[in-house]
């Protein structure tokens, strides 16, 4: 079992709110990517079990959706939005600056697997642009010195 | 401290009595019960359930003229007023919180900010439609945003706003926080309900309508967050208050997010029929274009909708009749601005590949044709275009526009047969010359 | 394919009508029916994909657009309701520059595979492309490939993968119609297929980690418009357009499901099966047995010559020695100890012409009524008249299941036995919602359909029946004088004592009585679980008390549903030692005479065989060596018996005891009748000519009977005159009045009670030799609860050995995601593992102990 004992009871908790099981399967996913941090098919076949629900609509709807990756990232995953207002405020700028700060490609992961960075569709920040969501936490209105010190912050956290 | 440090005109809405969506939102508590109480919260929830009928108050709304604040505009009262009278089926009230069309951020001010005001307003259009149990799908990259409504919920439901029996009236209503994965179509109702099915987040053919077979195959009345948020304050200070404000066709106040190339971008609440040309340039608002520069053009309610040039900036107005006119829409209220410096079609290989990333893939024409219109586009940028690509590009919009399941196929191409109508000259540089008219470069700083 | 482009009847008719225009015409169709299936009503066509007619419409392919005027946009004829007053072109300008559209955006991506591509000749895409699309392509960019998950191990040329023991996937040539996860979703209830992804890098694949192999998996081939699901059987074998079709009818189920044989032209081969869409039978689905069962007609293995025993071997003989020698022994018993020494079972797969032949030749030439079809029951009550009989013999409609709003089914484990029923009770779940009560001793797959499944301790089913009574009467749902009726009569026991005696919860029954009184249109239907036992009789009278009780037959249907192909045709046409009084009439009438010493059921032959007091018995395509439900004692008798005629497709453990073994041809090398459970008969057209060296058997006992120096029937139509009399007999009706029904006593404890069926891939003994149907099910297993398997500390997969003290064998267990309590269930479709050596014909309830083999 990957789940933790703590996600299993949220998922069970959220799923007897609603009317029909399925709709439990975007909760259950969100828990289980919460705790894990990508959710792949044996984590589809823990949810099946836990919410009665045939494994392929978990399958299928796990991957319709981009926030659950089927593998794990590196602890910290940047996702920089490059849509049209980003984009005009100097997004591919931000990602060019970040690429060289971190020494790998966009779609890459750092040799130590601490930073992800990947670049994503609209995250609803456009009036703060340009912006980046790192895990579950948005930075808005960046600039080259704040990046710095995000990744520092980021960098010293064990 | 706010999660999202946004400029917004919270400060003329405080003083300008006909301004309320954003009254409050530069006061750091209002999120908190007890502030939004303080701020009259509440009352009108009260009021409805201290002895208005179902009907009236989807009768109040009716007159209000309120229409959704989404993107389509369809009048809010007669959208509930398709519930079938008499049906057993239970209903359902689904809040759109899946912001998600490029350019728009306003949504996310109400929720991490006011969440109390969208509840308050969901609860009241539950009342009206008869349901008992609403739903709120917030887009799942909004971490803040959810947890602001969680938690404003879970006051709510402890000081007895919700729950069974509320105010001893004898009506029962329960809220769920629904969170998305990831997926822009599921703003679109029938996909939204999918979604919260459990489906994958397709859209579903119409008819039959949502408000007659929705969620679990029972009447459901999709709103937007901001629709539901104005809602209180028309039952606060009634329909023909709402009527004063804005046209005598767009009646109300909207939220717009104000993007790109100016000087500061942010979130403004005005009355509807507000000039776009003060909204960019007035310092109160968007303050000018980003260093000065000249316009090229504007995309007034989102990615989907049609560009407007500078001389249609100049006699625009932010309302749905005035935009229809100038052959765009109001839609979301997301204004972006581009300055002479941004190439076009760099521009629309941004919005392409969007709209192709995006695209559910129930649908021949959206699904093939937007993954082909983004390769013609791509190539088209990167130099290699052909003469016959820009009447391929005409020829496949064509074969797109009111050919697909859902409006997202529309959206997709509206922005590129405007751009070539528009900026043609453009387009046959990028051919001929094969690079750039202007070299889109954008710092970061 | 085009059948499948025809339009279906509404479910239920509504009594409005709307009248609208189509290319100039004037149409009426009932309220609710969509453009395109007025459209296809009338003669016009419309191109679709996506579309199916027994599926909910979804408008992915855009292929259906005509235009209607007044709206501006050209609008998806499978999704509008055709409304009154409308006028719609399916042929201007707009529609046809439409059709071209979508055709260009579905052709951007899909790959030239037409040469190497097993679709060609039958493809949709190819077709409409012909018909509507454009001639050339400017899409220029690389096409897409979908190449996820093939790894090295199972790479295959144009990207290929296996996704099933029959199924290939080519994701590339996949147009994303999505009517096989539709399909198979919402038509067959399955979950190993899956559309994953979003836009246009969708793909079809299956289940993660599964494979897809449910017993209809060989529906979703069919109605894949292109190449992109293909048959491993037909792959790169030969073209479409080098066969030849025959309709026909399925030898593997009761339903009469109608099917389509193709063979090559001018060749003596069979290639395929697909269905041959019949909406009053199976809606054009038909289960992976009926579409992989004709490879057994081509199998190596067939018998092809008559086999002789000589000095304890079988030795291969001519037609006329074979005959000779059957002719010579039979007489010599008949003239040394009597017809009453002589029996004959016959397979009910066979056909109404063999069927008859057979009786006939029974009856007039060897002048015994030892004759019986019900060669794998077990010890059967005979009474004439009996309630079994009548219940077998009810008037059932399957269509009229879509149309009922309560369905009750008792007995039966629907998935392994009555695949067309249980698809059929879906559609109506889809669509109608009625009602739905499964009642079974153990949970079964097809219940997930049902809003509750009740399941009853084994060998108790009566009683469940009985207390259904005593709930509605309890509660006032019944007619008062029925009531009492009953209760006098057949009211033995209370509510609670049949509750407690099934071991099932009082408000369960309650559910049931409530919705059979209240039900307007109402199916019940009762199955294999009920016939196989040998209560079976008592069962049937609790079963026609409640009909009586709830007057069922006046609002509906109640009815056991037969197993095999032909069960109700053996039945009319009297395969039994105890005939109705209107078929004793009819056969005097017919034959002159009948035999007058009573007859002898299958175990009451086996019982006399075995002491020696039946000598020559006649086997015509059973197997009682393998399927009756008691091998001990079908050996005893087979063994014993001075003369042993067996005719069959293969060699079989009962071959092996035969002194004359005939090849027999299968039910697609002759024409024949087959009369389904509806009562139907139905025509199966021959696909090829008889295997060299088989004989059909209504031939061969023509040839036996003029070695007899008899000719059975002066000319062929003298023999269909004679069935057809038989089979146009009014069926017996139920008992007009209550009858008590002894209440089931404790049935044994201790160990798992032992279920014997039909793997859901397989059907009686000879299934084993399609090659698909094998790669599906090869082998028997044993198929336990999640507590039996920890109990036992077993594992999936693991030997287990399940014994009594009839017999052992050693299976692999398999863990069942249904079964909850302690059973065990056994197919018995596999020579190698005979699992009727652990049950008696005289226990209601065969009961085993399992434990685990180390390996």
């Amino acid at each position: 079992m990957m789940l933790t004992a703590e996600s299993i009871q949220v998922i069970k908790e959220k799923a007897a709110r609603y009317p029909r099981r399925k709709s439990a399967i975007l909760p259950a996913l969100t828990v289980a990517y919460r705790q894990l941090g990508y959710v792949d098919n044996d984590v589809y076949r823990e949810i099946s079990e836990i919410i009665s629900v045939p494994l392929v609509e978990i399958a299928e709807a796990a991957t319709f959706y981009t926030m659950f990756p089927k593998e794990q990232t590196g602890r910290y995953l940047i996702q920089v939005c490059n849509n049209i207002s980003c984009a005009l405020l100097g997004a591919d700028s931000l990602i060019g600056y970040l690429e060289k700060k971190l020494g790998i490609k966009k779609g890459e992961t750092t040799p130590d697997k601490k930073f992800t960075l990947i670049s994503v569709e609209c995250l609803g920040s456009c009036a703060t642009a340009p912006m980046m969501q790192i895990n579950h936490d948005f930075y808005e209105s960046l600039t080259p010195a704040k990046v710095d010190k995000i990744l520092d912050e980021l960098r010293a956290k064990s | 401290m706010f999660y999202s440090p946004v400029t917004t005109n919270a400060n003329e809405c405080a003083s300008n009595p006909k301004l309320h969506l954003f009254r409050h939102v530069e006061d750091t508590s209002q999120h908190l019960l007890a502030t939004y109480v303080k701020h009259d919260g509440y009352k009108a929830w009260r009021k409805v359930l201290g002895g208005m009928t179902p009907e009236s108050v989807a009768e109040e709304v009716k007159k209000s003229g309120l229409r959704g604040r989404g993107g389509a505009g369809f009048p809010t009262g007669m959208k509930w007023g398709f519930i079938p009278k008499g049906t057993t089926k239970p209903r359902y009230l689904c809040c759109n919180a899946d912001e998600s069309e490029p350019g728009t951020c306003k949504d996310r001010v109400l929720m991490e900010r006011d969440p109390h005001g969208v509840i308050e307003g969901m609860a009241i259009a539950s009342y009206a439609i008869g349901c008992h149990l609403m739903f709120i799908y917030i887009r799942g990259e909004f971490g803040h945003c959810i947890e602001r409504m969680e938690a404003a919920m879970r006051e709510a439901y402890s000081a007895g706003h919700l729950g069974k029996n509320i105010y001893g009236s004898g009506f029962d209503l329960e809220m769920i926080v629904h969170t998305g994965g990831g997926a822009y179509i599921c703003g679109e109702e029938t996909a939204l309900i999918n979604s919260l099915e459990g489906e994958k987040g397709m859209a579903r053919i119409r008819p039959p309508f949502p408000a007659i077979e929705g969620l679990y195959a029972c009447p459901t009345i999709v709103n937007n967050v901001e629709t539901l948020a104005a809602v209180t304050h028309i039952i606060n200070n009634g329909a023909d208050w709402y009527r004063t404000l804005g046209t005598e066709k767009s009646a109300g106040t909207k939220l717009f997010s104000l993007s790109g190339h100016v000087k500061r971008p942010g979130n403004f609440e005005v009355e509807l029929g507000f000039p776009l040309k003060k909204m960019i340039y007035d310092p109160a608002y968007g303050g000018g274009i980003l260093g000065d520069r000249k316009l090229k053009g504007v995309i007034p309610g989102g990615a989907s909708t049609p560009f407007l040039t500078p001389d249609m900036v100049e006699t625009a107005k932010l309302d749905y009749e005035s935009l229809t006119v100038c052959g765009s829409m109001l839609g979301s209220g997301a204004i972006i601005v581009f300055h002479e410096g941004t190439c076009i079609v760099w521009t629309l290989l941004r919005l392409i590949h969007f709209f192709r990333h995006e695209s559910c893939g129930k649908c021949t024409p959206c699904r093939d044709g937007t993954g082909w219109l983004e390769q013609i586009i791509h190539r088209i940028e990167h130099g290699h275009g052909r003469p016959e690509d820009l009447q391929a590009l005409d020829d496949i919009c064509g074969n797109i526009l009111g050919r697909t399941v859902c409006p997202l196929g529309d959206a997709a191409v509206m922005p590129i047969q405007s751009a070539l109508r528009l900026y043609r000259d453009e387009w046959q540089y990028h051919i001929d010359h094969k690079k750039c008219m202007v070299e889109s470069h954008f710092d970061f700083k | 394919m085009s059948q499948h482009v025809k339009p279906s009847d509404p479910i239920i008719t509504p009594t409005e009508t709307v009248t609208f225009t189509i290319d100039g015409q004037s149409v009426t169709v009932p309220k609710g029916t969509t453009v395109l299936e007025a459209a296809l009503r009338s003669g016009i066509s419309i191109p679709t994909f996506c579309w199916h007619p027994k599926l909910k419409p979804v408008g992915a392919c855009r292929m259906c657009y005509v235009e209607i005027e007044r709206m501006n946009k050209l609008q998806v004829s499978c999704a509008t309701e055709a409304g009154n007053g409308m006028v719609v072109h399916t042929k201007s300008n707009q529609v046809l520059q439409g059709r071209k559209a979508v055709l260009e955006f579905t052709l951007t991506n899909h790959p030239l595979d037409c040469p190497t591509c097993d679709k060609g000749g039958e493809c949709d895409l190819q077709n409409l492309t012909f018909e509507h699309g454009y001639d050339d392509s400017r899409f220029e960019f690389s096409k897409r490939r979908k190449t996820m998950g093939i790894t090295d191990e199972n790479r295959t040329t144009f990207d290929d993968l296996r996704i099933g023991p029959e199924i290939v996937l080519n994701r590339n040539r996949c147009i994303l119609c999505y009517k096989c996860v539709r399909a198979n979703k919402e038509a067959f209830g399955e979950y190993d297929l899956g559309a994953y992804e979003r836009g246009n890098i969708t793909e079809i694949n299956s289940a993660p980690g599964q494979q897809v192999d449910n017993p209809f998996s060989g529906n979703l081939v069919e109605i894949c418009p292109v190449g992109a699901l293909t048959n491993s059987d037909w792959r790169y074998k030969i073209r479409v357009w080098l066969t030849k079709t025959t309709p026909s009818i399925c030898n593997f189920t009761s339903s009469g499901v109608n099917t389509l044989f193709y063979k090559e032209d001018h060749k003596n081969k069979m290639y395929r099966t697909t269905s041959r869409r019949n909406d009053a039978i199976d809606d054009g689905w038909i289960s992976d047995v009926s579409r992989y069962g004709y490879q057994i007609v081509n199998s190596e293995e067939r018998l092809k010559t008559p086999l002789v025993k000589r000095n304890g071997k079988q030795v291969a003989v001519s037609w006329d020695e074979a005959i000779a020698v059957i002719k010579e022994k039979l007489s010599a018993i008949q003239d040394r100890k009597g017809s009453v020494c002589l029996a004959g079972l016959a397979s009910p797969s066979l056909d109404n012409a063999s069927l008859h032949t057979f009786n006939k030749f029974c009856r007039t030439v060897l002048e015994t009524n030892n004759v019986d079809f019900r060669t794998d029951y077990k010890s059967l009550p005979e009474k004439s008249g009996s309630a079994f009989e009548s219940l077998c013999n009810q008037p059932f409609s399957i269509a009229d299941i879509d149309r009922s709003d309560v369905i009750v089914v008792f007995g039966s484990d629907l998935t392994r036995e009555h695949h067309n029923e249980y698809l059929r009770i879906r559609k109506a779940a889809n669509f109608v919602h009625p009602r739905i009560y499964f009642m079974n001793p153990y949970r079964t797959k097809a219940a997930d359909v049902a809003d509750s499944e009740i399941v009853y301790n084994q060998g108790c089913d009566e009683a469940i029946i009985t207390g259904i009574c005593h709930a509605a009467i309890e509660e006032n749902l019944v007619d008062g004088s029925l009531a009492s009726k009953f209760t006098h009569i057949a009211g033995g026991q209370s509510l609670a004592q049949c509750a407690k005696a099934a071991g099932v919860d009082e408000n369960d029954l309650r559910y049931v009585a409530r919705a059979l009184s209240s039900g307007k249109k109402i199916t019940f239907i009762a199955g294999e679980l009920l016939t196989r036992s040998i209560a079976r009789e008592q069962i049937a009278s609790s079963l026609t008390n409640l009909s009586r009780l709830f007057q069922l037959q006046s609002k509906g249907q109640i009815a056991v549903l037969a197993r095999h192909a032909n069960s109700v045709g053996a039945g009319k046409l009297g395969l039994m030692p105890t005939l109705s009084s209107e078929q004793t009439a009819t056969l005097k009438a017919e034959w002159g005479t009948l035999p007058t010493a009573s007859g002898l059921t299958t175990d009451q032959i086996f019982t006399q065989a075995a002491k020696g007091e039946v000598a020559g018995l006649l086997v015509f395509g059973a197997n009682p060596m393998q399927l009756y439900p008691d091998k001990a004692f079908a050996k005893a008798a087979l063994e014993k018996l001075e003369f042993l005629v067996v005719a069959d497709l293969f060699e079989t453990e009962t071959t092996a005891f035969a002194d004359v073994v005939l090849p027999i041809s299968s039910w697609a090398e002759y024409t024949g009748d087959y009369v389904n459970l509806e009562g139907k008969s139905q025509t199966a057209r021959a696909a090829i000519r008889p295997i060299e060296g088989t004989v059909p058997a209504f031939a061969i006992i023509d040839r036996i009977a003029e070695a007899f120096g008899r000719k059975l029937f002066a000319s062929d139509s003298q023999r269909t005159n004679e069935m057809t009399a038989l089979l146009s007999l009014k069926s017996s009706e139920m008992p007009s009045e209550f009858a008590s029904v002894p209440f089931p006593s404790p049935n044994g404890n201790g160990g798992l009670a032992l279920m014997v069926v039909d793997d859901s891939h397989h059907c009686g003994h000879i299934t084993e030799k399609s090659p698909s149907l094998s790669a599906f099910c090869g082998e028997t297993y044993a198929e336990i609860s999640p507590e039996t398997a920890k109990a036992s500390g077993v594992s999936d997969g693991d030997a287990v050995r399940l014994e009594n003290e009839f017999g052992r064998i050693v299976v692999r267990a398999r863990i069942s995601e249904q079964i909850r309590n302690s059973v065990v269930v056994v197919p018995c479709n596999f020579m190698a593992c005979p699992v009727t050596s652990l049950q008696s014909h005289k226990a209601r309830v065969d009961r085993v102990k399992l434990t685990r083999v180390s390996e």
